[in-house]
């Protein structure tokens, strides 16, 4: 059902509802606020996602006291995880597979025992929620990104518009607009006609 | 439901399991052996097939916590005592697996990538997919169908992607991605899988 302007969702198996800082454009859903059972966004708009677009298959936002989750119109989340700590930006048009994990907030292989283990420490501080104190370095995916099943993109990484990753790639790293990634590590194995550049993707567009 | 505190139980078409935590039927359009079980009506929720037969199984299969999904003009065909655990089956055309396969926990198997690779087919494809849009509008798709042959054994979180056949006996080392044909007996391993003998 659509979940607009509503704290709960008619049929949730789930005793749930959508948080009050959760902004969800017109003709949007989400199949159950469980979706939701591990968002802790403290933020004043602390996900917020456009017309049209879907969470699907117990997509999961798993967003921290400082995360905010941004996704665009006419994407679809379909059985995804996001966990966020800092920002993770989704554009419009975008298809995230299931089993795949978006994250910005694992800790980077630059950093020390001692940040790590002040890091798991925090998590009983912190409704044993791990890695609260990882900072985070902002995911971005831009418009007409389809992300295969079962995929890993790491913190920081920017997926350039248009671009595939192929399922089960671990992506690290950024991806230009237009490329087909595959893989860990990830290789480029070819690029992609521009066939959607924006003004001719405003002519697709209802 | 049979012994050893093993809760499966036979797969009948048209009918509902007795105490299934979820509250589906198992569709008609199936013809399924004598002795296969499975856990749960959840294993056909996306089952869609408007064929006269969807689902085609041979007997003794155990279908185990599986995802036996179709698009409305697609069948998956398995033949007998193939024992299918924690895996997602998504057909658009055809799937075939054999008979003594292993499929186990975490494999997914398609024949079809679901979405166009073109940037321009692909944003037209999430706006027919958008909630209440119009499913009919979706853009065509590459859809070439999968075989897979007898006495194979698929490892964990595997990946088997359209038009790949896998010959008699291979074994699938867990969490390789199959790309290519793999010939009878062989063993692959990796992503891309390739032949060889596993880490």
């Amino acid at each position: 059902m659509t979940a607009e302007k509503t704290l709960t969702i008619e049929t949730d198996w789930y005793p749930g509802s959508v948080p009050d800082n959760a902004s969800l454009g017109a003709n949007v859903y989400i199949d159950t606020t469980y979706a939701f059972a591990a968002f802790h966004s403290e933020q004043r708009e602390g996900l917020r996602i456009g017309s049209n677009s879907g969470a699907y298959q117990r997509a999961s936002f798993v967003v921290g006291p400082r995360g905010s989750v941004v996704i665009g119109d006419y994407t679809v989340v379909n059985g995804a995880y996001l966990v966020c700590e800092n920002k993770i930006e989704i554009g419009s048009h975008c298809l995230i597979a299931w089993g795949s994990l978006i994250t910005d907030s694992w800790p980077s292989r630059r950093s020390t025992v001692a940040e790590r283990r002040e890091a798991i420490l925090a998590a009983s501080r912190n409704d044993r929620r791990p890695f609260p104190e990882v900072g985070g370095r902002p995911v971005r995916i831009e418009d007409n990104v389809w992300v295969g099943f079962d995929c890993l993109i790491m913190p920081g990484v920017t997926l350039g518009r248009g671009c595939v990753v192929g399922s089960r790639s671990v992506i690290s790293s950024d991806v230009p607009p237009y490329a087909v990634v595959v893989g860990d590590p990830q290789r480029i194995v070819r690029f992609l006609e521009p066939t959607d550049a924006p003004l001719k993707a405003d002519a697709i567009r209802p | 439901m049979i012994a050893s505190g093993v809760h499966l139980f036979a797969v009948t078409p048209g009918a509902s399991i007795p105490a299934d935590w979820y509250p589906g039927t198992f569709p008609k359009n199936i013809d399924v052996g004598v002795g296969t079980l499975t856990d749960s009506t959840f294993c056909f929720k996306s089952f869609r097939s408007t064929l006269e037969v969807g689902f085609r199984c041979g007997g003794n299969v155990t279908l185990w916590r599986t995802s036996i999904s179709t698009e409305e003009e697609a069948v998956i065909e398995i033949g007998s005592d193939s024992y299918i655990a924690n895996a997602s089956i998504v057909a658009a055309k055809r799937i075939t697996i054999g008979s003594r396969v292993f499929v186990a926990g975490g494999v997914t198997i398609v024949d079809c990538d679901f979405h166009p690779l073109d940037p321009a087919a692909r944003l037209a494809d999430t706006i027919a997919l958008a909630p209440g849009a119009d499913r009919s509008k979706r853009q065509p798709l590459e859809i070439r169908p999968v075989t897979i042959g007898d006495d194979v054994w698929i490892g964990y979180n595997a990946t088997v992607l359209k038009g790949v056949t896998i010959g008699n006996g291979a074994i699938v080392y867990p969490g390789s991605v199959v790309l290519r044909d793999v010939p009878d007996g062989v063993t692959v391993v990796g992503n891309p899988a390739a032949p060889g003998e596993g880490p």
